[in-house]
């Protein structure tokens, strides 16, 4: 037999899924960018001045502090601050690589050299 | 032999890319060729242990006579173990996985039909995306244990979407590793060829595996250029060739070195200048150790006071040639990051870093990578909760005993589909019975494996892996004082219908529409790793000496430099932790006294002889002559109280499970532990020498875990004993 809904367990009900559906979205939300491919651009674009013996000297994810990846991204410069970062790498590349580079940064949790 | 077969053979032998070919006559001189052998010697990387030392195979018409060790690769100290040479029968053992195969009957009943391989990358294809639509990517697990083409096979779970990607160090050395990483920003090495004074807490490294810290322990003992002072509650063959053993109380060790760090600091003989320029936190230490005298210690260990005080100025006079040694797996108790913690913070202030014979960061190679875009992140947090549980500890590893409470709890999220790369976690896991439930609660699961192992034999489809012996790996760095690069070749061609990972991976990968990730060939791969070697034909010098070391190691002192950033927070050495204080932990090691077992009850420790170490030894028909099954230790007055005599049938219970095996009493263990090898009692009946031989200690270990590494806590199991 169906037991008729009532008022409070429709309100009951919704406030169950609006509470789900919010932890949900507050514990899967997108991150900022995507570490993985953040490494994959690192490699691919700032790697090839900054490998070890190349012209801009050797540069790793551990080379600068979070804060100072941080700042060094907000602040958006490359070369000495001659040039845009954005020249190099798309917004969202370098979104990616910034992730990465904070998530491995010399003082991070989870150091990492040279993107391995 | 006519010149055509003679063609055919010698054909064959040169043949062999990149190998030595040295096809000849087998014939003393003046004797009639009775037969024309082409012999090859092919050098490789042996995949017995996670040791990786350089072999050299020996072929003769195509079958593998020997292996023999590779002087030219120094980590292997010119040596190569019986597990080592035990290798030939992984392709010649008859009960080797050949052929895919598709299970018919129920879970565990172990009736299954051959399949091609096109046909099971459809099935387990099919049972992925359809775990994929239900339950979203993570809704499947990917574990694997560490081999050089497991990043194939991760690469595959972490392209599908998962973030489930779970690794086997918190059932082995995950406490080890981050006491050492969140004191030195690193896990070194241990230069025990050059130590004075060697101090080990149950690192039974000269039986339980072999590695080039076994061989230069037993160059230090025979030579007596260490001094080797051990501590374990059983009597092993490192304590036999100890300079002095303590049979130490269970899961005291920490009191131990933190009476040893009061004696040090109270007597001032710390290196005071190494301290200051290179480490930080040395006055919070100072005062926290302060009430842990050698008495309080000698109470909680049952080691004298005078003898820890004695240890402790030799320990400090040696220095800094002087190491507490780390060990291997770290897997043991609640309070193991805690006591490996306690172990780093000795070894730095007695100045015990980056100089010869003490802890050298380990030194490294950089290899070349194949670039391609890669997938997105997966979305889903892990199912290991490992933010929550565990934020300190290493989120590429997971936790594999928090992930299998939260699978059977289905939280955060339903887990429905395991694909398992050349892992056991039947075996691996404590409390064997709850991993059968989270099998049973299972969807799908597929394995890929050289064997049928335990786990093998509860999948849905099996996957057989070509041995190392008849594949091409990734080429490999093994950092160390003596960081070289190893390269594994196939020696042989598969004997069966086997396929390497990388091939598994794309048969697959194919059919979820992840091609793109994996458009690549070994050769490929190994070509961008080895390229930029500085050697003159990098690629050409693998294949010929299967190795390449490079110059100017062992280096001492790189660290050594008022200005150096060690790779922590502080960017000095931490004696005390501000990132553990802020995860909420202690930030200098706290000793809790352990609990001890009831009246009738035992501490169940665990171990290994070198023959077999890991449990995918065991059924190898050449190391299971050394050690056909395992026993249970118990001391003498225990034995008898019970009633039981050596060699008796004993049945031993826990909370969790009930096993049988035979009684070995001796006095070689205190009266309040008992002891057994892990490995034995298999379910698989493929494992056909260990099947229903000896026992599971995985039976009967009950689920305990370290609090900050997520390591498996293995030794606190309390167990009941009776003579069946």
């Amino acid at each position: 037999m169906n037991k008729k809904r009532t008022l409070k367990d429709t309100i009951k009900l919704l406030a169950v899924t609006i509470i789900l559906a919010l932890s949900v979205t507050v514990a899967w939300s997108k991150p900022k960018g995507n570490e993985t491919k953040g490494r994959f651009y690192f490699k691919q674009t700032c790697k090839s001045c900054h490998a070890k013996g190349a012209s801009g000297g050797e540069i790793t994810p551990m080379s600068k502090t979070q804060a100072q990846w941080e700042r060094y991204f907000t602040a958006g410069k490359h070369n000495k601050g001659t040039e845009l970062l954005s020249k190099h790498l798309k917004a969202e590349q370098l979104n990616d690589a910034w992730v990465y580079l904070v998530n491995h940064a010399v003082d991070s949790p989870q150091p990492e050299t040279c993107g391995k | 032999m006519d010149r055509r077969k003679f063609l055919k053979v010698a054909a064959g032998g040169a043949a062999g890319a990149g190998v030595a070919t040295t096809g000849f006559l087998l014939t003393t001189a003046g004797e009639k060729p009775a037969s024309v052998v082409a012999r090859r010697e092919v050098p490789t990387t042996c995949e017995m242990c996670v040791n990786k030392c350089s072999m050299i195979a020996v072929v003769e018409d195509g079958v593998i006579k020997k292996l023999n060790p590779n002087p030219e690769n120094p980590k292997s100290r010119g040596m190569l173990c019986a597990r080592g040479n035990a290798g030939i029968q992984q392709v010649y053992d008859p009960s080797r996985l050949k052929r895919p195969l598709i299970r018919v009957g129920a879970r565990g009943e172990g009736k299954w039909r051959p399949a091609s391989w096109e046909e099971a990358f459809d099935f387990a294809a099919q049972k992925l995306a359809a775990v994929k639509e239900k339950y979203g990517p993570q809704g499947s697990l990917w574990s694997s244990t560490e081999s050089f083409q497991e990043s194939f096979f991760k690469s595959l779970g972490l392209a599908f979407g998962s973030p489930n990607v779970e690794r086997h160090p918190t059932l082995c050395l995950a406490s080890v590793n981050l006491a050492y990483s969140l004191t030195y920003g690193t896990m070194p090495s241990f230069d025990l060829q050059n130590a004075k004074y060697i101090i080990i807490s149950g690192a039974n490294r000269l039986e339980s595996f072999i590695t080039p810290d076994t061989m230069d322990l037993i160059q230090s003992a025979t030579d007596r250029k260490a001094r080797l002072i051990y501590l374990d509650p059983r009597f092993t063959v490192t304590a036999a060739k100890a300079d002095e053993w303590y049979p130490i109380k269970p899961g005291t060790d920490l009191a131990f070195i933190l009476a040893m760090l009061r004696v040090i600091v109270e007597e001032d003989r710390f290196d005071k200048e190494f301290v200051s320029t290179y480490c930080v936190g040395f006055e919070q230490l100072a005062e926290h150790v302060k009430p842990f005298t050698p008495e309080w210690a000698a109470f909680e260990t049952e080691i004298p006071a005078k003898e820890i005080v004695r240890i402790a100025r030799e320990f400090s006079d040696a220095a800094p040639r002087a190491v507490y040694y780390a060990g291997r797996r770290s897997s043991w108790y609640r309070d193991d990051f805690s006591m490996r913690r306690a172990q780093a913070i000795l070894n730095a202030i007695v100045g015990s870093w980056d100089r010869q014979g003490g802890m050298v960061p380990n030194g490294k190679v950089e290899l070349g990578e194949l670039l391609f875009l890669p997938w997105d992140d997966p979305v889903a947090p892990r199912a290991d909760e490992m933010d929550k549980n565990f934020p300190l500890a290493a989120k590429g590893d997971g936790a594999y005993l928090t992930l299998r409470e939260n699978v059977l709890a289905g939280t955060p999220y339903p887990v429905k589909a395991w694909m398992v790369h050349k892992q056991d976690p039947m075996n691996m896991l404590p409390d064997q019975a709850k991993t059968i439930r989270m099998i049973e609660q299972m969807d799908f699961i597929g394995v890929i494996d050289i064997q049928m192992s335990d786990t093998a034999w509860y999948a849905d489809v099996i996957f057989p892996e070509s041995t190392f012996l008849e594949r091409q790996d990734p080429v490999e760095i093994l950092p160390g004082i003596w960081p070289v690069v190893v390269m594994r070749q196939p020696v042989i061609p598969p004997l069966h219908d086997t396929k390497p990972t990388l091939e598994i991976v794309q048969g697959l990968a194919k059919r979820l529409n992840l091609s793109q990730y994996f458009d690549y060939t070994i050769e490929q791969w190994v070509h961008e790793q080895v390229k930029d070697l500085p050697v003159n034909l990098p690629l050409e010098h693998l294949k010929q000496h299967g190795v390449y070391v490079p110059p100017g190691f062992p280096k001492y002192g790189t660290t050594l430099k008022p200005e150096h950033r060690f790779v922590t927070k502080s960017g000095k050495i931490e004696l005390f932790s501000e990132r553990l204080k802020e995860a909420g932990y202690d930030p200098l090691p706290v000793y809790q006294s352990p609990q001890q077992p009831p009246a009738g009850k035992l501490r169940l420790i665990l171990g290994r002889r070198a023959y077999i170490t890991q449990a995918n030894s065991t059924n190898n028909p050449w190391l299971s002559s050394f050690q056909p099954e395992n026993d249970l230790w118990l001391h003498p007055t225990v034995a008898e109280n019970m009633g039981i005599q050596d060699g008796d049938k004993v049945e031993v219970s826990s909370s969790v499970g009930t096993v049988r095996l035979k009684s070995r009493v001796t006095q070689e263990i205190r009266p309040d532990c008992v002891f057994m090898l892990h490995g034995y009692g298999k379910r698989s009946k493929w494992q056909r020498l260990v099947y229903g031989v000896g026992a599971a200690d995985a039976q009967i270990l009950e689920t305990a875990w370290d609090k900050v590494s997520g390591g498996a806590a293995f030794h606190e199991t309390f167990v009941k004993v009776r003579k069946v």
